[in-house]
């Protein structure tokens, strides 16, 4: 077996053995998708667009899944390799450098798939899954969206020197992110500034560019653009950072 | 000092009358003001367990992790196994073992996991090397429940998992108890005695002597001296000293011991005297011995103490502190030593 594929089974394995991506990953965005689908009721609301509000929060639940991945996951468990040692004895051992980035982005884009298998078979008899209306622009924002989050987690994981510096960064980016960008208020209940600051963040454009053309919403070409560039951005950093 | 292990210059041509593992030429390294490594040359050759000692801070980590292309260098010509550590690391690295300082393996990952990870096709048995180690009855253990010593022995399996020619330990037997001391040098010596060469970092003295057949001392990134830990002893703490009681010693046997060959003092202390100190050269003990068997006055309390190579490394520190400090060196003295 090659040295990635190696690298991919032990990392697979490990994941599934750390309480944090069980919580963080697979738990919390189930658990909250449960809690606020169920709060604002199942009839069309104006505030969520003329939309189910219920379904609603299952087409914007994705991406918090792929958020959760990318700004808590991933950093937190690379900057505890590089803070313990194990990516100087993988190095001296013949690991080629980039041969651990590819895999966590293997492993990121792995975790995203189950886990977003996982919410949507627990929101399909309670909540119903809603119809896909524009496939193809949900299908290429999905993974997409994927990548950017675990280049940003790679860049975030080789930059922050610690796994306590990394858990508060990351914690400290992901909630605005998931209550202004996909799991809180719809923006049309949001005030003028928050929804300005809301806007331009990362995961408010990717919540954006599945769940419009899901919920048939509209297109949402610019925020698919900005998923682009983001992905683009993010994928040249981490991959310069980890010499790839 | 200024003696250095392989005595060439950078810019020098090396000599390559013996086949060397790894020759290091005018190695620099620094971090931002400080410099860790100073103009630093170095032969392994091959099939040799050479010794890497000295204080804290000599440099002595960062001159492995340059060897094995962990770090790049500031200056300097390296070749390890014919391969340059910064050009070639991804070539180099598979034929290198190395058991590394202040390193872990993911806090879940089971030994046996490790081992199915670091392993190459050219690999030997892993269950053999886990056996070798007392490891096996760990095998699924996952690497934070394992104690100091398990995770150095488990590391030393991965160092030597996929045959490497050369192989780095780094603190090797550091947390470990005597007896799995005991039990890591004896598959140390057995790898050198299969053609494996070894190149140790230690602060442990009696591991130096144990296993190598030659020392590099470095000090403040600088190789201060080199050579058989028996030569470093006879070079920087010569110095032997017997003790024993004699209530009533025959006329003429304490003249006699102060003529022998290789003694510098002979002194009475104690009660009426009656305790005898010899120093001198480590050659006194033998020739004392004998005398003291021609007279027929053998005590039942006498002690040696040999100097031993910490003895050698500190006056060796000391000796080159002083010539540092004042210019000159300073006499060798007993700091320590064994019985």
């Amino acid at each position: 077996m090659s040295t990635v594929g190696r690298l991919v089974r032990a990392e697979l394995r490990l994941m599934t053995r750390d309480p944090l991506v069980l919580t963080f990953v697979f738990a919390f965005p189930i658990v909250t998708m449960l809690i606020i689908g169920g709060a604002f009721g199942t009839k069309p609301d104006p505030a969520f667009e003329n939309i189910n509000p219920s379904h609603w929060y299952v087409a914007s639940y994705l991406t918090v899944v792929i958020a959760a991945t990318g700004l808590v996951m991933l950093p937190v468990h690379l900057a505890s390799y590089r803070e313990r040692g194990v990516l100087r004895r993988f190095a001296a051992a013949g690991f080629p450098r980039w041969s651990f980035a590819l895999a966590q982005l293997v492993v990121g884009l792995l975790t995203n798939l189950v886990a977003c298998a996982l919410l949507l078979a627990v929101a399909a008899p309670v909540y119903g899954v809603p119809a896909v209306h524009d496939g193809w622009r949900v299908a290429v924002a999905v993974p997409l969206g994927a990548v950017a989050f675990v280049s940003l987690g790679v860049l975030l994981g080789s930059l922050l020197p610690s796994a306590r510096s990394a858990q508060a960064v990351g914690l400290l980016l992901f909630f605005p992110s998931f209550l202004l960008g996909a799991g809180g208020p719809p923006p049309r209940v949001m005030g003028s500034v928050v929804k300005q600051v809301a806007g331009p963040l990362p995961l408010t454009l990717l919540t954006n560019a599945v769940r419009a053309p899901w919920l048939g919403l509209g297109p949402a070409t610019g925020s698919l653009i900005g998923v682009v560039v983001l992905t683009v951005a993010a994928t040249a950093l981490a991959a310069r950072r980890a010499a790839l | 000092m200024g003696r250095r292990a392989g005595g060439g210059r950078p810019g020098t041509l090396v000599d390559m009358s013996e086949p060397q593992v790894v020759t290091v030429r005018g190695l620099r390294k620094s971090y931002g003001t400080r410099v860790v490594v100073d103009d630093l040359d170095l032969d392994v050759p091959a099939g040799e367990i050479v010794g890497l000692i000295g204080a804290n801070g000599a440099g002595k980590t960062t001159t492995v992790e340059c060897i094995q292309g962990l770090r790049k260098p500031d200056a300097g010509r390296l070749s390890v196994l014919g391969l340059d550590p910064v050009t070639q690391a991804a070539r180099l690295r598979p034929l290198v073992g190395s058991q590394l300082q202040e390193s872990a393996l993911p806090d879940r990952l089971r030994v046996a996991e490790a081992v199915e990870l670091f392993r190459t096709p050219r690999a030997r048995d892993g269950g053999e090397l886990l056996e070798q180690f007392g490891l096996t009855a760990r095998r699924r253990s996952v690497f934070s429940s394992l104690s100091g010593g398990e995770r150095q022995r488990l590391f030393l399996v991965l160092a030597l998992l996929n045959r490497p020619r050369l192989v780095i330990l780094d603190e090797l037997t550091q947390g470990l108890d005597p007896a799995a001391r005991r039990n890591v040098w004896a598959a140390v010596r057995q790898l050198n005695d299969e053609g494996t060469t070894v190149l140790l970092v230690t602060h442990e003295m009696d591991e130096a002597e144990a296993l190598c057949g030659r020392v590099v001392v470095m000090r403040a990134g600088r190789v201060i001296d080199a050579g058989a830990p028996a030569d470093l002893v006879e070079r920087h703490a010569s110095t032997a000293v017997i003790r024993f009681s004699l209530p009533d010693p025959p006329a003429g046997l304490l003249d006699e011991v102060r003529r022998l060959d290789g003694v510098r003092e002979v002194t009475r202390s104690g009660v009426s005297g009656t305790l005898v100190t010899v120093r001198g050269h480590r050659r006194l003990v033998a020739y004392a011995g004998a005398v003291l068997v021609r007279w027929q006055t053998v005590p039942a309390d006498l002690s040696v103490w040999q100097p031993s190579l910490e003895d050698a490394l500190l006056g060796l520190l000391s000796a080159d502190q002083d010539s540092v400090d004042q210019g000159e060196t300073a006499p060798d003295e007993l700091l320590g030593g064994r019985r």
